[in-house]
């Protein structure tokens, strides 16, 4: 508003200034006043109807009326702030009113350009409507104001940057601190040094727009930690900035919590030591290819297993304890001891050469000698030990660690309480173990292993009745390989499913082709080795498979399992068995007498047939009959047939025939031969 | 910078107050109006009412155009007073850091002469910077918002630095003769009709800051009134803390026992700790 905007111009027709004059006076909604000095004393002079009003003065009153009486607050020379000669004012005023009341009006004040006269306009700023706004804008600010400070989740709320306006209770006594201690930027100092950037970061990312939340530490007064969670919200308010909120979730027993969750995961309950988990990850974070420096030393206890079966399972837990505690206070700081599995534990050190490792190996057998007294009796532990120091052969962590394994064995072979440094030649049969498994299960794949089939003869009437499978790989490069040394190799390294489905199928389809060659003159029956990991539930299916494949009844199949395999897990081989034989398929035990079965339980198996082992059919030419004629016997009582195996003369059929064995099967009566030639052989005979 | 005289040399004031021991109030008021045309952005920025409109782009993209305030305040924001460590790049950003009322402030500053302390009494900005600490500081203990009470404590004494401009001599004299607020704020009622406060409150009102910054000024000398009483506590403080021989003055009693002395001894500490880099960051040194 300026100074000479009152005046109407010489272009307004006298008409429309006393029509304005006229709606100025008479309305009740515009309060005016108009203001001159009078005697050296500014008075008002004039007002309208709104005037009379809103001040409760008569007419005749408010002429005359001293302006400092109606707005009391500007106290002497003051009044001059609001009647200026060359500008307008405005000002926020209470006016005193006839009643003596005062009320907040804002006043305008326009000074006519003599300078003399003003005119005031006021207008009252506490309307209802603002009132009752104020009211609801103050309603929610108390709110919002108790639900933070009740609150159980402590709260920030800055209005500025990083500046606090406001902090609740809950924040106060998560950190030990008052408020008047933490408004402005006093909270900073409770965040972890470390993590104040992290923080700053986020509320930079926030007062420009969106939500955020990190990760923060905040340092108590008793200097203890809290980690926590921090999530932050703009909040902004109109005309005045950007600000924001933070919530704070203390995790620090979560992660706690947490931590010793993992804790577990990674520890063995009984010892506390790591446990194989976190020693693979452990070496692995260590392990640097091509260098050296990092040693394994892989324990043993040796006649751990008879602690445990003599004293029981908690004196061995015990047992386990101790020698756990002695590796620890024996090893070097910085070493790590592991709970490998069972009775072995292993101990990771690095930078140390071969003899170092040893040294410390040496270290261990003495601090492990002392007598440990369980239940009553002294025991004295004692460990194998292997060791290997890393070199630049070793490719990875798990290599490092198998080499100690396996100098731990040949430590164990060569004598208990040894100490053995993995050495050249071991490390390479054992490369070379690994590397004929991959060849053996590439021969699996490519049915590379083949079959062949030795007939079973009648001892009666020497016909033959059966043929028995038997596996058979020809290496490439190394030639054959025994079944003795592959089958053991399949079933160490979980082949031996492949290897079995393999040669049921592959006997199952000879069968069908003899079948296809020779018609009532081939094979009536073909017996197939079942190994002690073949007896599971899976058998049955993959028996029944293989004869629908191709098309045979299942009399057409025996199966071998042998004594020790039987003795394994009685129970789910008797299950297995049982499945079989109501199938139709015969079973016979392989190599009966060389195990320790129980006749009893024997009796109660659903087995056709025992094979007497070539070991006591070799006896006969010594004269020695006794074991061969009681399995035979026994096998007749039991009602069972018999097979004597390795049959290798005339002699020895004639015997065996004489001792009641019902079946004879030998490389003298007949080798083993391929498919083809068992068919020939077959067609031959028959002739 | 450009120094720019507070009131012209040859106005009318200076012959005015020779003449009388009363104070044009009205001649010191109109001379600052001159100033804004000689300090556009300044006043540009002063004048931008504290609507809901405004935001952070417009008035960063006016601020820009002075480099010098500007640069104060991308300094203040930067400064250890709001804790964002140098996290502050863009002249925007810096503006919502310190909030618009904090930059009206600086606008107000700077368009007054303020920032030039060779016209100011002695120890102006020491006492300013620790009434506007302390105000912000107890803030929150009167229901204020700690950003207005720092601008209304660096601008409350802006009605000091017009009638020294004015009256430099007689108002020394003045102030060494009453050591205490209430006493000088009454001596200068008798030799301008008007006190430093009140002063200050005219022209903030009549630039559109809001009552809020306004009010507190008008009644500080009403000690039964709550609106004066975060600025008398402040001033308060930063007498404890600039004044020598200063006789303090029971909080209690400037608040009507809405604060007690044992809740001042931390806030001095604070506003100890932060009253150099404020002032230096306000002053942009």
């Amino acid at each position: 508003m300026s100074a000479t905007t009152a005046t109407a111009g010489p272009l307004v027709p006298p008409e429309v200034v006393s029509s304005v004059f006229y709606g100025a006076a008479v309305s009740d909604t515009l309060v005016l006043l108009v203001a001159e000095v009078v005697g050296g004393t500014p008075r008002i002079t004039w007002g309208n109807e709104g005037a009379t009003q809103l001040l409760g003065y008569g007419l005749d009153d408010l002429r005359s009326l001293p302006v400092s009486s109606l707005v009391p607050s500007l106290r002497g020379a003051e009044v001059k702030l609001l009647l200026r000669r060359e500008r307008s004012a405005r000002m926020n005023l209470p006016v005193r009113t006839a009643s003596g009341a005062l009320v907040e009006v804002l006043v305008l004040c326009t000074p006519t350009p003599s300078g003399r006269m003003w005119t005031l306009r006021l207008v009252p700023v506490d309307s209802d409507s603002e009132r009752a706004l104020r009211a609801t804008a103050d309603a929610h600010e108390q709110r919002f104001t108790t639900l933070t400070e009740r609150s159980p989740v402590p709260t920030l709320l800055s209005e500025q940057g990083m500046r606090l306006a406001h902090v609740n209770d809950a924040f106060c006594s998560l950190v030990g601190l008052q408020a008047e201690q933490l408004l402005g930027t006093g909270w900073m100092a409770t965040v972890h040094p470390d993590d104040l950037d992290g923080v700053i970061e986020q509320v930079v990312a926030v007062l420009g727009g969106g939500d955020g939340e990190t990760t923060a530490r905040l340092v108590r007064t008793d200097g203890t930690e809290r980690t926590t969670v921090i999530r932050f919200s703009q909040l902004f308010t109109p005309g005045v900035g950007a600000g924001f909120v933070g919530t704070i979730e203390d995790i620090t027993d979560r992660l706690a919590f947490e931590a010793r969750l993992a804790h577990q995961a990674n520890h063995d309950p009984l010892t506390g030591l790591p446990n194989r988990t976190l020693l693979a990850e452990h070496v692995a974070e260590r392990f640097r290819p091509g260098t050296g420096g990092l040693a394994c030393l892989f324990l043993d206890l040796d006649d751990f297993k008879v602690v445990n079966d003599s004293l029981g399972h908690a004196a061995g837990d015990e047992l386990l304890v101790e020698v756990a505690a002695r590796l620890r206070a024996t090893v070097r700081p910085g070493d790590v001891v592991a709970r490998f599995g069972g009775d072995e534990f292993v101990v990771v050190c690095e930078g140390v050469d071969e003899d170092d490792a040893v040294a410390l190996a040496e270290r261990i057998g003495t601090a492990l000698a002392p007598p440990v007294r369980l239940g009553g009796v002294d025991v004295r532990p004692h460990a194998s030990v292997g060791v290997t120091v890393q070199t630049a052969e070793h490719g990875d962590a798990e290599e490092l660690i198998r080499d100690c394994d396996i100098a731990m064995y040949q430590a164990k072979a060569g004598g208990k309480g040894r100490i053995t440094v993995l050495d050249q030649q071991a490390r390479a049969q054992a490369r070379d173990k690994l590397r004929l498994v991959a060849e053996l299960r590439e021969a699996i794949e490519r049915r590379e292993i083949t079959l062949l089939y030795q007939p079973i003869f009648s001892a009666a009437d020497g016909t033959p009745v059966a043929v028995e499978s038997l596996a058979r790989w020809h290496h490439p490069l190394r030639g054959p390989i025994s079944p003795v040394v592959f089958v053991a190799l399949a079933e160490e390294s979980g082949l031996i499913g492949g290897l079995g489905l393999l040669v049921l199928d592959e006997t199952c389809r000879q069968l069908a082709q003899w079948d296809r060659l020779l018609g009532a003159g081939a094979p009536r029956r073909a017996n197939v080795n079942v190994s002690a990991l073949q007896l599971d539930e899976h058998l049955h299916g993959s028996v029944v498979a293989a004869l629908e494949r191709h098309g045979l009844h299942p009399s057409r199949l025996q199966m071998e399992i042998t004594e020790s395999a039987l003795m394994k897990d009685p129970s789910s081989a008797r299950a297995v068995l049982i499945q079989l034989r109501d199938l139709g398929v015969s079973l016979a035990i392989d190599d009966f007498g060389t195990g320790y079965s129980s006749l009893a339980y024997l009796r109660h198996l659903p087995v056709d047939c025992l094979k007497v082992d070539r070991s006591f059919v070799a006896e006969l030419a010594d004269g020695h009959t006794e074991i061969a004629s009681a399995v035979i016997a026994l096998a007749r009582s039991l009602d069972l047939s018999t097979v004597a195996e390795g049959v290798e003369t005339e002699e020895q059929a004639a015997r065996l025939a004489d001792l009641g064995a019902g079946f004879l099967q030998g490389f003298d009566l007949a080798r083993p031969m391929t498919g083809s030639r068992t068919a020939a052989w077959y067609a031959a005979h028959a002739r | 910078m450009t120094v720019t005289p507070l009131v012209p040399p040859g106005a009318a004031v200076r012959t005015t107050l020779a003449a009388a021991p009363s104070f044009d109030v009205e001649a010191v008021l109109a001379s600052i109006e001159t100033m804004a045309a000689q300090k556009p952005v300044a006043a540009q920025i002063v004048s931008l009412a504290n609507s809901d409109d405004i935001d952070a782009r417009i008035l960063a993209r006016t601020l820009a155009s002075d480099v010098a305030l500007a640069g104060r305040v991308m300094k203040l924001a930067n400064s250890a007073y709001f804790g964002m460590r140098g996290r502050v790049t863009s002249l925007q950003f810096a503006v919502t850091v310190v909030g618009f009322t904090t930059v009206r402030t600086m606008a107000t500053v700077a368009l007054t002469g303020l920032d030039d302390e060779s016209r100011l009494p002695e120890d102006f900005w020491r006492m300013s910077t620790c009434v506007a600490l302390g105000a912000a500081t107890l803030a929150p203990r009167f229901g204020e918002r700690p950003q207005d009470a720092l601008c209304l404590g660096l601008l409350a004494p802006l009605g000091v630095a017009l009638l020294h401009h004015g009256d430099a001599h007689g108002y020394a004299e003045l102030a060494a003769a009453e050591p205490t607020a209430a006493g000088r704020r009454a001596a200068e009622v008798r030799r301008y009709g008007v006190h430093a406060y009140r002063l200050t409150a005219v022209a903030l009102e009549h630039w559109g800051f809001p009552p809020s910054m306004v009010t507190p000024l008008g009644a500080v000398d009403d000690r039964s009134s709550p609106d004066g009483a975060l600025l008398r506590v402040a001033l308060e403080v930063a007498s404890r803390l600039t004044v020598e021989d200063h006789v303090p003055v029971p909080v209690e009693a400037l608040t009507a026992g809405q604060l007690r002395e044992d809740a001042v001894p931390p806030v001095l500490d604070r506003v100890r700790a932060e009253a150099d880099e404020l002032r230096l960051a306000v002053l942009g040194e």
